[in-house]
């Protein structure tokens, strides 16, 4: 009940035709509500009733992740530049390498983890949900500055396709520790194929499906259907189900002829779905998860920064209107937030404990730490680049 | 030959893609279900949830070419993949899929309270009354009678002494006179009938609900002493009742009150709203121990002709209802005792069909003492014969009160319903097209419609 409360008060506040309204692009507030509510505060939300939840916070995380395939490599209606996907791939790799590699050192040295797999778990697990940044907050930005221009372009489109390999690297995290006993040659390589063929197989079928006409009701039945089947099995199998039902998404928008349509139809039930599950990300909070945890998060969080004006100053020597809007222009990617909230909250179900937890936890300072970064830096850019007509208020403008 | 293919082969090449990718769908599950035990309990439940809704939607589509109701496609997606046919859900999924049905439940009453106008029911009062008598005297005389009669062919009625078995069979009687308001209300959502038919069976449906909770009351108060020599006649069953009947219609007047104004007066987010009154609400009505069938339809029928959101509260709930229906529909089907059937299904048989013939009887002879239009003298009975939840619920209630008979009596309550269950709404449906109250405008079909409803707009 509480949920659907504040399903209701989150969709009430924060909807609308754009993504700008009440509350903050990364939606961390509710992480902190969750938190405060939860059993490492007000114990209002206890261990038992987390415990019971999970089968809800599946579902959301899996029908994000499936709203997230969908949307993937489009910025509005317009497909991303080839160009925007290999910067942003070039962008997760070198985030996500960097902060799992800088992080690895760190719990080897700080002791953390009893076995090299959780270390490796661990690493890995921070450096992914570390890799991304969030589209919200980039469109929250555009939209409450009406920004226009060649890098406010650009930046949206690396920002919707960064999902893609910290998606895949999760499939390839869970298969290090099977869930299940069906023996498999090579783990590491069958179960994240297995994963995303399980996504991209539903998402065909999916597609095949909604080409016929049906009736309205009918296509939010197959969609829904299809991404519960993805969630059901992904879980059972003890797989990502993040990944799985991302690429249920994604082979729904490259095989369906109406992927405008199908896009336009999922997209007012993010938010509703987002906000209890940040909610329930917060409650699952626990800093004490781990020793040294916020030592470990403020190195991950030092890495991510660096690697980010790093990736700035690539982004400013393939593009002029990069160059105009500073050397710190790769803050402007700062901002993490559902995705990598929902990464550290798939790996706190699946690895409880040690390596879970302390995901989590990185992944909800990131995103804090980002919403203080990111979103200034990005209209501080979007100014330099002349791309923010900074003689009208922003409140005086229509939104986009 | 003309190069583009027709209507017919397009169809049939849409339905037999369904066919395969329902088989790859239904494979997959089947092959994890087989392959990895379960080890995470509620989890699976999630693509139970997701294979029902699937199954139910394609196979309503796929036998909808042959006439029949997309309600009785859900049931059959659901048999199959029920535990005693592929397994695909077993019995401990289907209890965790409980709230669901109490979500569709109080959606189901909602509508049907919101589907009855005042101003026609008056009209159509003297029908109803006449109707609501017929069908409740004859049913429960003539199906006593008939199970009476029937006593060497169930097992458990054969060794009965003469009181118990007259108090079993007037039991049995009672049952019968329930109706299904959820196969109505799905028939008609299909269908988008209006017409005397429509109007006439939703209200009839829709009223018996309270007319039948009264009957058994005072049922079980004269076969109590019956059936159990220990026990005497008493009628404190009807103060539960009092307070059950005036306390449903008190809440459900407040809901509905309070859910006109919301929609006069905020109109966002309906969905969730919907969500709430059918988790939230349920859970309270239960605690309290009132009927949320009641309440929720009272709380509908309020909206509708007490203020001027009715239209609004129907056309939200057809948004989210659909999904809930079939997985509601597919899980009732999944929940069949295939077993029971099978070994019960010539007493099941005879009295469904007793039941159908005497229900057939009633309407014929009410429609004539109340000069019904000729639509209703003909086809007024079709919509009366659907029984689901509501005889199910009430046949564990008997089991309950009456161990000593409770769980045989069940059983072949089940494997009764399941007869009505599967031939009502096919009756209903087919009685809707021949009275020609079916809409001729079908449902909006993707893409033809505008997706996406934005946030905080109105919905007319």
């Amino acid at each position: 009940m509480g949920l659907l409360v504040l399903s209701y008060l989150g969709s009430f506040l924060v909807g609308g035709r754009t993504v700008r309204g009440a509350g903050l692009p990364s939606g961390v507030e509710y992480v902190a509500l969750g938190f405060v509510l939860g059993p490492q505060a007000l114990d209002l939300v206890g261990g038992d009733m987390l415990a019971s939840f999970e089968p809800v916070v599946q579902v959301a995380l899996g029908w994000l992740a499936f709203a997230v395939g969908l949307d993937f490599a489009y910025a509005g209606d317009r497909r991303a530049r080839v160009g925007s996907i290999a910067l942003a791939t070039f962008s997760v790799l070198l985030t996500g390498t960097a902060v799992a590699a800088v992080t690895w050192v760190a719990v080897r040295r700080l002791h953390v983890g009893t076995t090299p797999l959780e270390q490796i778990l661990l690493a890995g697990g921070i450096g992914v949900a570390c890799s991304e940044t969030t589209r919200h907050a980039v469109r929250w930005v555009l939209e409450r500055h009406t920004a226009r221009g060649p890098l406010a372009e650009r930046l949206n489109e690396i920002a919707n396709t960064e999902d893609l390999l910290p998606l895949l690297a999760v499939a390839v995290l869970f298969a290090l520790a099977p869930a299940t006993q069906v023996p498999t040659r090579t783990p590491l390589l069958d179960w994240p194929a297995v994963t995303v063929g399980l996504g991209l197989l539903l998402g065909a079928g999916a597609a095949l499906l909604v080409r016929s006409e049906l009736k309205l009701d009918e296509t939010w039945a197959i969609l829904f259907g299809v991404s519960l089947i993805a969630i059901g099995t992904t879980a059972r199998l003890g797989l990502s189900t993040l990944t799985a039902s991302f690429f249920a998404g994604l082979a729904v928008s490259m095989l369906s002829r109406h992927g405008k349509e199908l896009r336009a139809m999922v997209a007012p039930t993010e938010r509703p779905v987002l906000l209890p599950a940040l909610l329930l990300a917060g409650a699952h909070l626990d800093f004490h998860a781990a020793p040294k945890l916020l030592w470990i998060a403020a190195l991950a969080i030092a890495t991510r920064f660096v690697a980010k004006v790093v990736f700035g100053w690539v982004l400013a020597a393939t593009s002029k209107s990069a160059r105009k809007a500073g050397s710190l222009v790769g803050l402007s990617l700062m901002s993490s937030g559902a995705l990598a909230i929902s990464i550290g909250l798939a790996f706190a179900l699946r690895f409880p404990g040690v390596v879970g937890d302390t995901v989590l936890v990185v992944a909800a300072l990131s995103a804090t730490v980002g919403e203080f970064v990111g979103p200034v830096r990005l209209r501080n850019a979007l100014q330099r680049a002349g791309e923010i007509d900074t003689a009208v208020p922003a409140a005086q403008k229509a939104p986009a | 030959m003309s190069g583009a293919p027709s209507a017919e082969h397009r169809g049939f090449v849409a339905h037999a893609k369904h066919l395969l990718l329902l088989g790859a769908f239904g494979g997959l599950l089947y092959y994890v279900t087989r392959a990895v035990p379960e080890v995470h309990g509620g989890l699976w439940t999630i693509a139970a949830i997701g294979f029902l809704l699937l199954a139910g939607t394609l196979t309503s589509e796929l036998l909808a070419p042959l006439g029949l109701p997309h309600l009785t496609g859900y049931l059959l997606a659901g048999i199959a993949s029920g535990p005693y046919v592929l397994r695909l859900v077993d019995e401990h999924t289907v209890k965790n899929l409980s709230p669901v049905n109490t979500l569709a439940l109080s959606l189901i009453a909602l509508t049907g309270g919101a589907e009855l106008d005042l101003a026609a029911m008056r009209r159509a009062s003297r029908g109803l009354a006449w109707s609501m008598l017929v069908q409740c005297v004859l049913v429960l005389v003539l199906v006593t009678a008939v199970f009476f009669a029937a006593r060497p062919l169930i097992p458990f009625a054969r060794s009965l002494p003469m009181g118990p078995l007259f108090g079993v069979a007037l039991l049995w009687g009672a049952l019968a006179v329930t109706r299904s308001p959820s196969a109505t209300l799905g028939i008609l959502s299909q269908t988008r009938a209006s017409g005397p038919l429509a109007t006439f069976t939703l209200a009839f449906v829709m009223v018996s609900d309270v007319v039948v909770v009264v009957l058994l009351a005072s049922v079980f108060a004269i076969v109590r002493p019956l059936i159990d020599p220990a026990a005497s006649f008493s009628l404190d069953s009807f103060v539960t009742l009092g307070h059950d009947l005036f306390g449903s219609v008190a809440l459900g007047t407040t809901l509905g009150l309070v859910i006109a104004a919301y929609l006069r007066l905020v109109n966002r987010q309906m969905l969730v709203v919907l969500l709430v009154l059918g988790f939230g609400a349920s859970t309270i009505l239960d605690y309290l121990q009132f009927d949320s069938l009641l309440t929720f339809m009272v709380a509908g029928f309020i909206v509708r002709n007490m203020s001027k959101q009715g239209h609004k509260l129907i056309k939200y709930i057809e948004q989210t209802g659909t999904v809930v229906y079939v997985v509601f529909f597919a899980t009732a089907g999944a929940d069949l005792d295939v077993p029971l059937l099978r070994q019960l299904w010539p007493v099941a048989l005879l009295l469904a069909g007793s039941r159908g013939i005497i229900t057939f009887a009633g309407g014929r002879l009410s429609g004539h003492l109340a000069d019904d239009p000729p639509t209703l003298r003909r086809w007024a009975w079709s919509g009366l014969v659907s029984q689901a939840g509501l005889a199910l619920g009430l046949s564990g209630l008997v089991a309950r009160e009456f161990p000593g008979i409770g769980t045989s009596f069940r059983a072949l309550a089940i494997a009764t319903v399941a007869v009505n269950e599967m031939v009502g709404p096919v009756l209903f449906k087919l009685a809707l097209d021949r009275s020609g109250e079916t809409s001729p405008v079908r449902a909006p079909s993707f893409p033809t419609v505008p997706p996406p409803v934005p946030e905080g707009s109105t919905v007319d």
